[in-house]
């Protein structure tokens, strides 16, 4: 039957919820007319995916595949028995408790990650059960699980800044002779540990520099490790770019390093067995040249003639 | 009480630079409640400066005023009385008091006020009161250059008025007074 | 009568008529006395009794008053246009400005946040700033764009093609994107493409698609990056600005909405007021913004929203603070300057807090950290070096002056609110003092951004601390790459801190200290510059009478000005100086005689020159008359300078009468004493001179009429002379335009020619006068405002002259009466300004009738007709038969009267038979009739007093009363009147019950 359509609302806009607290909803169901059926239930399912698609091995054939998926939650509670459903808006509201005291076998809560290569995600179906002659209703949401609080590190995240140089010697890709023979020098600090609530923060000066500046950036990445039989295959993959300085800027100058991390695309850093989760920023110094100009859309994680940059583990928590 | 300055004849700037000082540091805002001229000031600016003493200013054309939009003649009245200014170089003779007393009778007023014979006149005759104020400035006239400036403060109380005039002569402001008052005939007849 | 005679040409007939009249009366009068008998004048009897009056209403109690309004509007004229002309040329706008791209109702903004109030105060300075924004810096017509605005020129196309196909593009053909960073666009095109993503982003929000009025709201500030049209950067910016600040408010609305605290309607929350849905909704915002790769798009896009940080956090004075640290990112000076200007305007949208930064409640922190990076821009600027091209310096001028704006408005907003208390420590903070004690002890500063603090500094701040300021100003060296840029910029300073002292004016030390410094700098200036600064400092050194460095400074002008050509800047600067010193100084001469002073009049040219003649001339006839034959003189030259000058192109034009006026007016004002033939030549000089002024040709007659009658009272060896005056006059009106203001000239030479004894003179210019009457159209047809009023006054006085003078038997003795009568019957004037004429002419008669005339000419060779023709009976014969043929006219005129109102019944009744006309017929009628009757009764007057009533005239004056009573109401006053005077007149033997009403 066409005529009725069920939806699934959570409580809470943002669809946040930690393991420790309970999925609250309702459940609307929009019918033309009454109609029977053998139960209401919601299913709630989560799960690590891991697929390789070549990464840093090189080797792109032999690794390519998708890799067994870990569960961590599968779970379906009756809502109602079987019953009728009057013609008209239902709502039937629901309440889940996400963890299981009971059940500890289970794997741990790892935050909603949508990843490259590792996608943590967490969904709720709604099902109606018709009989065998009509299909069942259903509808799925996803909801984003973070750690509980009880889960988390005590201490609070130490903004623990990291002093960097970056000048012609520390390189480690060939450059430009006359960026090499000029010199540069860029100083500044950046946090390696953050809070995921947080935006990146630190500060960066130009001390000097022989050619002028085209632009500075800051390029987030992450390391998605999975392991592979004996092998451990980690595929980087720019998360995103934030430009902090346009141009020659003024020498001596400090400009602030402030990165908003971007939602769903960060989680804790994760390690576990079968697969890892990290990050990492990179500092990065365009410098104008002509050559940049044949090539003004090259992959930003390659490092160029005319670039220079410095690369810093980057560990993101979630603070209690 | 009201005061009325009557005033005429200046013929600034082409016979006179101004008024006398003596004459200007009497005439101040503020004291007089009507200002009645007789015509030629000659220029805007003495006009801006009547209006300055009194916004209400009442003038007829003189032969040489700038401004055309002056009536020849005009009539007012001012309580008990109604008033007629005219220039007076129309009057033939000038200063004739029969033909005064004609103009008198056509504007039909109790007090006529004419100017440009430039010396100071105030008759009565059965129909009322002409009165010149003579020139403010001492302006030669038409036939005479001996002309001691002068001008007429009217001070106008129920159906009396007592005219002051004033007048430089030998550098001193001489001030004479002329008291009459509207007749029950003149009145009865009105 | 003929009653159907309406057209005028039956005049002659009727007069032919009258004549008939008038042989019978002189038969009669040949066998006994005359049939009509003037009546003797008798009005020394009426005078009033006139006593000395002590008290009177003008007595004075009080000293005379000063404070007389002035008796020349001139005077205010030229203060009013001194004040223009001081105008600081700094903030005159530019004349080149193009119009106003954008309307104002577009820069109608809801606002948001904030006192209601003071936040329309901010909307009015902000829409008034942009304004100022575009007209400041025009752009030319067209603009090429480099390839960051393809969202301009692809227009809608480029939103649906995704990022990857455009570099695909790019990447295929990179000959194809360079092509395109030379594309032209007009302006138009690009502001009217501008509009239309306004109104995108518009449509988008309200179809709740937020996520796409986002997108195109940082494709708008992208826009921004692109500072390659330098001059179209400033429109771009407030064009960008206004959709980022349309964009900003939508957001807020919203997430207000979702805090639900809109029904009370306050816009005083605190973030822990807010919902968590709304904070969310607030947060996701800040996110999506913060995600924005490129840096500029990404500060404009966090400012445009940065109100609503208040929905998170308590005091948003943290994300203000690293705004501005992230806009050192921004290399490009232009970009960086502008963008440091929008988080000064967006920044005003948040209310005010206590940071503890200031002692005050608005956090300023960040506007000073804002100037102190600037200052570190221009220095940057400045000392970059030259890259081969000519005109680096002329760019990084312009380049300069592109950010001003930016620098002027952070100043404003910096200074706004900080209390007198504060300002040293910002002072110190903008790096100006050293500490709190030495506020301007400083070393080094930027010009421009001095100049901005400068300007608005309080006067007592500036007045208190002149000496540090000065010590800035010179130690200002970041334009060192260009001495001239510098000169011009520590001139600009050097002016303003002159201006700013005049503003309140104390003789201190500290003030001298400062001239003697000012002096000392700038006597290496260029003249323009030297002008441009003691201009702003001679208010003070005249004020406070520093007359040695008034010396020097003229000294050093005359130096400078001399030997070259001197361009218009320095002319204005010349002007406004001469001006000052003119208005400053009382006394001309005191003017005239400071060294150099004409020196340096002489060195100008052109309109500046004009003004300043103009306000000489001004002064000089301020103060009465000029009497001193050297300022006369050289009032003269000035004045035919002055009039060399006009532009005779527009011969009318306010300037010219202006300037026309004061060149009259010293005429007027020119006094030579005794010394009258010289002021006579003066006269002739001034004509010659002076020609193409009308109002002064008037003038001259004036004076020279003046002088004549001055020189006739002096005594009679003057006779020569006032020959001489005359007849300068006589030649002199013909040229006036105007044949009433040539007949009234003519009169008063005549009058004065009679003053001085000169009969022949005044019967010749009273001929030209009757001339003159010639041309006068008497129906008032043809030519337009004809006044008749006029014309029959000037008739009535020439009648009023012709009493004193003396008939001359050869041309005939009632030679004027007659002309006018003849030129009366030759002209087809209105009956009723005929009527008037006749009857002035018969009161003329009746005058010269006189046993006694009531007047004559003062001068004792001047014989009154009295004592030439009195008992003459050919005089007397002449004079009735005059009296007979006017009367008669008169008569005539008066009784055609009704064929012309019924011939005017007559045809409307015929050509227009709606009530409509008929009823606009009566009035017409009733006007006429009233208008008769009126004239009849003028007549009756007339003739009642001018002659005794014996039973010749008693028909007359009965028809006349008859028409008079056809025509009037029975109570009519003139009427009444008339006939009691008829009544009292009548000679006791002939009261005849016909004239009894």
């Amino acid at each position: 039957m066409s005529t009725a359509r069920v939806e699934l609302k959570l409580s809470r806009p943002n669809r946040i919820y930690r393991p420790s607290e309970t999925l609250q909803g309702r459940i609307v169901v929009k019918a033309a007319s009454s109609f029977s059926h053998y139960g209401i239930r919601i299913g709630l399912t989560g799960s690590v995916n891991l697929q390789v698609r070549g990464g840093s091995a090189g080797v792109i054939e032999s690794f390519y595949g998708v890799v067994k998926p870990i569960h961590i939650l599968n779970n379906i509670i009756e809502i109602k028995p079987s019953g009728k459903i009057v013609s008209g808006t239902t709502e039937i509201p629901f309440s889940i408790l996400l963890r299981n005291p009971k059940e500890d076998n289970l794997e741990r809560f790892y935050e909603t990650f949508h990843g490259t290569n590792i996608s943590i995600q967490y969904l709720a179906t709604v099902d109606i059960m018709r009989g065998y002659l009509h299909k069942s209703l259903s509808a799925t949401v996803e909801f984003i699980v973070e750690s509980d609080k009880a889960d988390l590190l005590d201490e609070p995240i130490s903004p623990e800044m990291v002093i960097f140089y970056i000048t012609q010697d520390t390189q480690r890709h060939p450059i430009l002779p006359e960026l090499k023979s000029g010199g540069f020098r860029i100083t500044g600090r950046i946090a390696t540990v953050c809070s995921i609530l947080e935006p990146l923060s630190g500060e960066l000066t130009v001390e000097a520099s022989a050619i002028p500046i085209y632009s500075i950036d800051i390029h987030l990445l992450r390391v998605e490790s999975v392991l592979l039989g004996e092998k451990i295959v980690t595929e980087t993959s720019l998360i995103q770019t934030t430009q902090i300085a346009d141009g020659d800027v003024c020498r001596n100058m400090t400009l602030p390093i402030y990165v908003v991390l971007p939602r769903l695309l960060t989680c804790p850093t994760v390690f576990a067995g079968p697969f890892s989760i990290e990050f990492k920023v990179a500092i990065v110094i365009n410098f104008q040249s002509e050559l940049s100009r044949l090539y003004p859309k090259s992959d930003p994680k390659t490092p160029r003639l005319w670039t220079a940059m410095e690369t810093l583990p980057l560990d993101l928590a979630r603070p209690r | 009480m009201v005061l009325v300055l009557a005033i005429g004849d200046l013929h600034i700037p082409h016979r006179a630079a101004d008024l006398p000082p003596k004459f200007k540091s009497m005439l101040v805002p503020g004291k007089i409640q009507h200002i009645i001229c007789t015509g030629n000031l000659c220029i805007k600016e003495v006009h801006d400066y009547l209006k300055s003493l009194c916004p209400d200013l009442h003038v007829t054309r003189g032969e040489y005023d700038e401004d055309s939009r002056y009536p020849e003649n005009k009539t007012l009245t001012i309580g008990q009385f109604k008033l007629g200014i005219c220039h007076g170089h129309q009057v033939i003779p000038w200063g004739d008091l029969d033909s005064l007393a004609m103009l008198q009778r056509q504007l039909d007023v109790d007090i006529l006020i004419t100017g440009h014979t430039h010396q100071f006149k105030a008759y009565k005759h059965e129909g009322g009161v002409v009165i010149n104020p003579g020139s403010a400035t001492g302006a030669y006239s038409s036939f005479t250059y001996d002309v001691n400036p002068s001008f007429v403060l009217m001070d106008i109380d129920g159906l009396r008025v007592v005219l002051y005039v004033y007048e430089l002569i030998d550098g001193e402001v001489k001030v004479d007074k002329i008291d009459f008052k509207k007749t029950a005939t003149t009145h009865a007849t009105h | 009568m003929v009653p159907h005679m309406a057209d005028l040409s039956e005049f002659s007939h009727a007069v032919g008529q009258s004549k008939v009249v008038v042989g019978k009366l002189k038969e009669k009068e040949q066998d006994s006395e005359m049939v009509m008998e003037f009546k003797p004048a008798e009005q020394q009897f009426h005078a009033l009794p006139r006593s000395r009056a002590d008290l009177h209403p003008l007595h004075s109690h009080s000293p005379p008053s000063l404070s007389l309004p002035r008796l020349r509007q001139v005077d205010d004229d030229a203060e009013n246009r001194n004040n223009e002309e001081f105008y600081d040329p700094l903030r005159v706008p530019d004349s080149n400005a193009s119009p106003a791209i954008v309307d104002d109702q577009d820069f109608e903004s809801s606002s948001s946040g904030g006192n209601y109030d003071s936040v329309q105060a901010q909307t009015k300075e902000w829409t008034s700033f942009k304004r100022f924004l575009m007209q400041r810096f025009p752009v030319s017509k067209m603009i090429s764009l480099s390839s960051m605005s393809s969202t301009i020129v692809r227009g809608g196309k480029a939103l649906e093609k995704t990022s990857t196909s455009m570099h695909l593009e790019e990447l295929e053909d990179p000959q194809k994107s360079s092509e395109e960073t030379a594309k032209v666009i007009t302006r138009q095109e690009y502001v009217s493409r501008l509009h239309e993503l306004k109104d995108e982003i518009n449509r988008a929000w309200n179809a709740e698609d937020r996520v796409t009025s986002l997108k195109l709201s940082i494709k708008v500030a992208r826009l921004l990056m692109d500072t390659s049209v330098l001059n179209f950067y400033p429109t771009l910016f407030v064009l960008a600005a206004d959709v980022l600040d349309m964009l900003g408010d939508m957001v807020w609305e919203r997430i207000r909405l979702k805090a639900e605290f809109a029904e009370d309607g306050t816009e005083n929350f605190g973030a822990s007021d807010v919902c968590t849905d709304a904070k969310e909704t607030c947060y996701n915002w800040f996110c999506k913004v913060g995600s924005i790769q490129e840096l500029l798009p990404r500060i404009y896009l966090e400012l445009a929203i940065l109100p609503c940080w208040r929905f998170l956090i308590e005091q948003p004075s943290e994300p203000l603070h690293r705004l501005v640290m992230m806009t050192r990112g921004l290399a490009d000076p232009l970009a960086s300057s502008y963008c440091r200007l929008y988080i000064a305007h967006r920044a005003q949208k948040l209310p005010s807090y206590d940071t503890g930064y200031f002692d005050q409640t608005k956090d300023i922190g960040y506007l000073i950290t804002c100037v102190n990076d600037m200052k570190l821009v221009f220095t940057r600027i400045s000392s970059s070096k030259e890259t081969g091209n000519g005109c680096f310096a002329d760019s990084k001028r312009s380049l300069i002056s592109l950010m001003e704006p930016a620098i002027e408005f952070i100043m404003k907003c910096l200074f706004k609110d900080v209390s007198l208390h504060s300002v040293g420590k910002v002072l110190v903070e903008l790096g100006l003092g050293r500490s709190q004690e030495e506020l301007f002890g400083g070393s080094s500063s930027v010009s421009v951004i001095l100049y901005h603090i400068l300007k608005e500094l309080s006067t007592d701040l500036v007045s208190c601390h002149a000496v540090g300021i000065l010590h800035l100003i010179k130690c200002s060296n970041d334009s060192s790459y260009d001495q001239i840029f510098l000169f011009v910029e520590q001139c600009l300073n050097y002016r303003l801190l002159g201006l700013r002292l005049s503003e309140q004016i104390s003789q201190t030390d500290a003030v001298d200290a400062v001239l003697n410094d000012v002096i000392q700098v700038v006597s290496q200036y260029g003249l323009d510059e030297y002008l441009k600064v003691l201009d702003a400092y001679l208010d003070i050194i005249l004020q406070n009478q520093m007359d040695g460095h008034l010396k020097a400074i003229l000294g050093r002008i005359s130096e400078l000005a001399c030997d070259k050509v001197i361009a218009d800047d320095e002319l204005a600067g010349l002007q406004s100086i001469l001006v000052k010193l003119l208005s400053h100084f009382k006394d001309l001469e005191v003017v005239f005689s400071l060294n150099h002073f004409l020196e340096i009049l002489d060195l100008m040219h052109g309109s500046s020159r004009s003004i300043v003649n103009m306000h000489i001339l001004d002064m000089a006839t301020r103060n009465g008359h000029v009497r001193d034959p050297t300022t006369i003189q050289l009032l003269f030259e000035i004045s035919q300078a002055l009039h060399d000058d006009f532009d005779l192109a527009h011969i009318k034009s306010d300037d010219n009468q202006q300037q026309a006026r004061l060149i009259s007016r010293f005429v007027l004002m020119v006094d030579h004493g005794d010394e009258y033939e010289r002021h006579l030549a003066f006269l002739v000089e001034c004509r010659g001179a002076f020609g193409s002024i009308t109002e002064l040709k008037e003038i001259l007659v004036h004076s020279s009429n003046c002088l004549a009658a001055k020189a006739t009272k002096d005594g009679k060896k003057h006779l020569g002379f006032v020959k001489s005056c005359i007849a300068f006059s006589e030649v002199t009106i013909p040229s006036i335009s105007g044949h009433i203001k040539q007949l009234h000239l003519y009169l008063e030479t005549a009058e004065v020619a009679l003053l001085g004894g000169l009969v022949s003179h005044a019967d010749g210019l009273i001929d030209s006068a009757i001339n003159c009457l010639q041309s006068f159209d008497g129906m008032g047809g043809s030519r337009a405002a004809v006044d008749s009023d006029g014309i029959l006054s000037s008739i009535r006085k020439l009648c009023s002259l012709s009493v004193m003078v003396p008939g001359d038997p050869e041309v005939g003795i009632l030679h004027i009466p007659k002309s006018i009568l003849s030129l009366i019957n030759s002209q087809p004037w209105s009956p009723r300004l005929k009527t008037r004429i006749f009857c002035a002419i018969f009161s003329l008669s009746a005058t010269l009738s006189q046993e006694r005339l009531p007047y004559r000419a003062v001068h004792p060779e001047v014989p009154g007709n009295d004592l030439l023709f009195f008992g003459d009976s050919s005089y007397v014969h002449e004079l009735l038969s005059l009296t007979e043929s006017v009367l008669q006219n008169l008569v005539d005129v008066i009784e055609l009267e009704p064929s012309r109102v019924k011939y005017f019944q007559k045809i409307t009744n015929v050509n227009i038979e709606t009530s409509f006309f008929l009823s606009i017929a009566d009035l017409c009628y009733a006007g006429l009739k009233a208008a008769r009757g009126t004239m009849s009764l003028e007549a009756c007057n007339c003739i009642a007093s001018s002659f005794k009533i014996n039973e010749h005239v008693l028909p007359v004056c009965s028809k006349l009363i008859e028409t008079a009573k056809s025509c009037l109401s029975a109570n009519d006053r003139y009427l009444i009147s008339t006939i009691s005077i008829l009544d009292k007149n009548l000679p006791p033997a002939a009261v005849s019950p016909s004239i009894a009403i």
